[in-house]
């Protein structure tokens, strides 16, 4: 039996936007509920991306956990839950002793209390990649996700390449092309950080809706890759906590 | 004698067959081929049976039809017949399809007097029948003991006893107490007797192989066959060696490279991702494109299904033999198309000398094709008979693509999809 837990968000939109950024690559979540937070690392179904997540308890209004338990839910019922709801609304996510069950109270003009099953939780620990990253750069998410949605417009994956001077995305389809150059210092590359010259590809299905999900989170990203090793995101969260991707890369043969 | 049969074609009332697919011009074809006895296809089908009452006649020597107006062409018909059965089993639908060879157009008329309860047999050629195999097999069986009923082009993943969409894991699961009544299991192109002889359970039925054609253009038709040695050709002879797996009389199957079928690997056509079974299981059959499922390939079921290693051979098996379509081997040669002009004038010349496509496919000599087509095309057309070619494999609707001469053309072949190559994050932790 799962130990008790339970806790409040007076900004339903932070939960709703989180819960989005993390369905984009799983399903099904289980998420480790501690007395210090809530959090969750877990791969999508083809193991290409992972997403890692931390919330202390200093995010929530309350937070009460009696001992360390996971809460294994499905996200995409969650979000049909949460996805009316508004900034001043308050969330609270509880689970009902007796039932077993989810309790999801959400309290704005009027009240509305929804119940949802409790998965079984999965066993699986996560480890993150070990990766020597060779390039950190930080960006403007929304800079960065405008101009991988115009990489998209030519193909389905990116080369993403830096130097000391600038960050390159690269995109190659079958009859057209991209290149998009932030400069280092420019509004969009706020930081650039280069060890050695850098580059790997990636796919842009699945950069185009992390940047989308994520970017409701973050207004500032900072990526980490290494030539043909997965690139990390990590998307600043001013409330505190963590919200990174990790994502494996495409090898290019000559 | 030598007889070669392709039970499994269509009729031109079936989809996506051309208006021209009619019995004269598949007996044409069939001949041009080297098959001997061909299967009419779509017997179920209420015009094209009425096609068949008119052109075809009873071979009285025989018992199979021959042309009426051109009965000096050595080409003999099956009546025979694909369905689709479309029935629940516990929460699923279920959608196979299956084989009805019968040995006259009196059988067959009763077999659809029958089957018209369960679907329109005028809707296409391959009907869909709401039915259970089991209920198919009883119906069939019942019309006639001489009848035979066998599952379609086993593996692929729509359609099919062992498909990985609406399929079963077991032979019995899917014809249940009419199972006894089952002797034979169409491979299919995406499958040979080797991948089939994993599984144990195959063991007791006769695998053979046809075309399931729905042209009469010899890269299509006969491209699949089964090979006979017996004594004059007939429905019984050809049943009864078949059920009684008699490597006397049921020689060998021909047999496409399985990797030049249309469902061989894993992968999705819209995203040019093709992948073997293992690293689809890496990806967890999610597509590294689009995200969405793959169309798991038939070399990936079989490893599913399987209770046996790679290269495991049982006792007492019908022999195979790997070849290609001529029209496919010289066009791969020569770099044009099946039906161009360029290929057919080659393919033309070879079997107008040595009679028929067939013989040019499994007996010639060497040298006495390269007197009559090129010294490339003859030493292709030995590398084929002989298994020495690779096929870049098929996958999601794509047929594979043979290579038979330089190994730098399988890289360059593999493209894009080898060009741009998904890791996941298991091979960085």
């Amino acid at each position: 039996m799962n130990g008790m837990f339970k806790f409040r968000v007076s900004n339903a939109k932070l939960l709703r936007d989180m819960v989005a950024a993390i369905s984009i690559l799983v399903d099904e979540a289980t998420f480790n509920v501690t007395p210090e937070g809530l959090g969750l690392r877990a791969m999508d179904p083809s193991r290409v991306a992972m997403v890692d997540f931390e919330w202390p308890k200093t995010v929530f209004e309350d937070f009460i956990c009696t001992e360390p338990t996971k809460m294994c839910i499905n996200l995409g019922e969650l979000l049909k839950l949460i996805r009316r709801t508004v900034k001043d609304e308050d969330i609270e996510l509880s689970m009902d002793e007796k039932t077993g069950k989810l309790q999801v109270k959400i309290t704005g003009k009027y009240v509305r209390s929804f119940t949802m099953p409790l998965l079984e939780a999965s066993e699986e620990e996560v480890p993150t990649p070990k990766i020597p990253f060779n390039v950190r750069a930080k960006a403007a998410t929304d800079g960065l996700q405008g101009a991988i949605e115009e990489a998209g417009l030519v193909s389905d994956h990116v080369r993403i390449e830096a130097d000391s001077e600038k960050l390159v995305l690269q995109a190659a389809g079958d009859i057209m092309g991209a290149t998009i150059t932030f400069q280092k210092g420019s509004t969009v590359l706020l930081d650039l950080e280069v060890k050695e010259p850098s580059k790997a590809t990636f796919s842009l299905n699945y950069l185009s809706e992390i940047m989308k999900a994520a970017s409701a989170t973050s207004d500032i990203v900072t990526l980490e890759f290494s030539t043909d090793m997965p690139i990390r995101l990590d998307f600043h969260q001013a409330i505190g906590g963590k919200l990174a991707y990790y994502l494996a890369p495409r090898i290019e043969s000559a | 004698m030598r007889v070669i049969a392709d039970l499994h074609i269509h009729g031109r009332y079936s989809r996506a067959t051309s208006q021209s697919m009619c019995l004269e011009e598949i007996a044409r074809f069939a001949k041009i081929k080297g098959l001997n006895i061909v299967g009419t296809g779509d017997f179920t089908h209420p015009k094209w049976l009425e096609e068949i009452r008119e052109s075809l006649v009873q071979d009285p020597e025989t018992g199979l039809y021959k042309i009426a107006q051109n009965q000096a062409l050595p080409v003999y018909f099956m009546i025979t017949t694909e369905v689709n059965t479309v029935f629940s089993s516990g929460r699923n639908v279920k959608r196979i399809h299956h084989v009805i060879l019968t040995p006259s157009i009196e059988t067959a008329t009763q077999i659809n007097e029958r089957l018209t309860n369960y679907g329109d047999l005028s809707s296409d050629g391959r009907p869909t029948l709401n039915m259970s195999p089991s209920e198919l097999v009883e119906e069939v069986m019942e019309v006639s003991s001489d009848n035979m009923v066998f599952p379609a082009h086993a593996w692929t993943p729509w359609f099919s006893i062992f498909g990985a969409f609406s399929g079963f894991d077991n032979v019995n699961d899917c014809y249940q107490d009419m199972t006894k009544y089952i002797y034979a299991l169409e491979t299919g192109l995406s499958s040979d007797p080797p991948m089939n002889w994993r599984l144990s359970q195959l063991d007791k039925f006769t695998l053979i192989s046809n075309s399931d054609s729905h042209s009469f253009w010899p890269w299509r038709m006969g491209r699949e066959a089964n090979v006979f040695e017996l004594k004059k050709p007939s429905y019984m002879e050809i049943v009864d060696s078949i059920r009684n797996k008699d490597k006397e009389r049921f020689r060998f199957t021909v047999e496409t490279d399985p990797a030049y079928g249309k469902y061989h690997w894993t992968g999705h056509r819209n995203c040019n991702v093709s992948l073997p079974p293992k690293e689809a299981i890496k990806l967890g059959n999610v597509c590294p494109v689009c995200r969405k499922k793959l169309t798991k390939g038939v070399e990936q079921r079989v490893e599913e299904l399987a209770d046996r290693p790679e290269g495991y051979k049982p006792c007492n098996t019908i022999n195979y033999m790997h070849l290609l379509p001529l029209s496919e081997i010289i066009s791969t040669v020569i770099g044009a198309d099946p039906s161009s002009q360029q290929t057919w004038s080659i393919y033309n010349k070879l079997v107008e000398k040595f009679g028929d496509e067939y013989s040019v496919l499994i007996e010639i000599p060497k040298e006495a094709l390269g007197q009559t087509a090129d010294e490339k095309i003859a030493e292709a057309i030995v590398r084929v008979r002989e298994d020495k070619i690779k096929v870049i494999p098929g996958y999601d609707g794509v047929y594979g693509r043979p290579i038979i001469f330089e190994e730098n053309q399988v890289k360059k072949a593999q493209g894009k999809r080898e060009k741009s190559k998904q890791l996941n994050l298991s091979d960085f932790l």
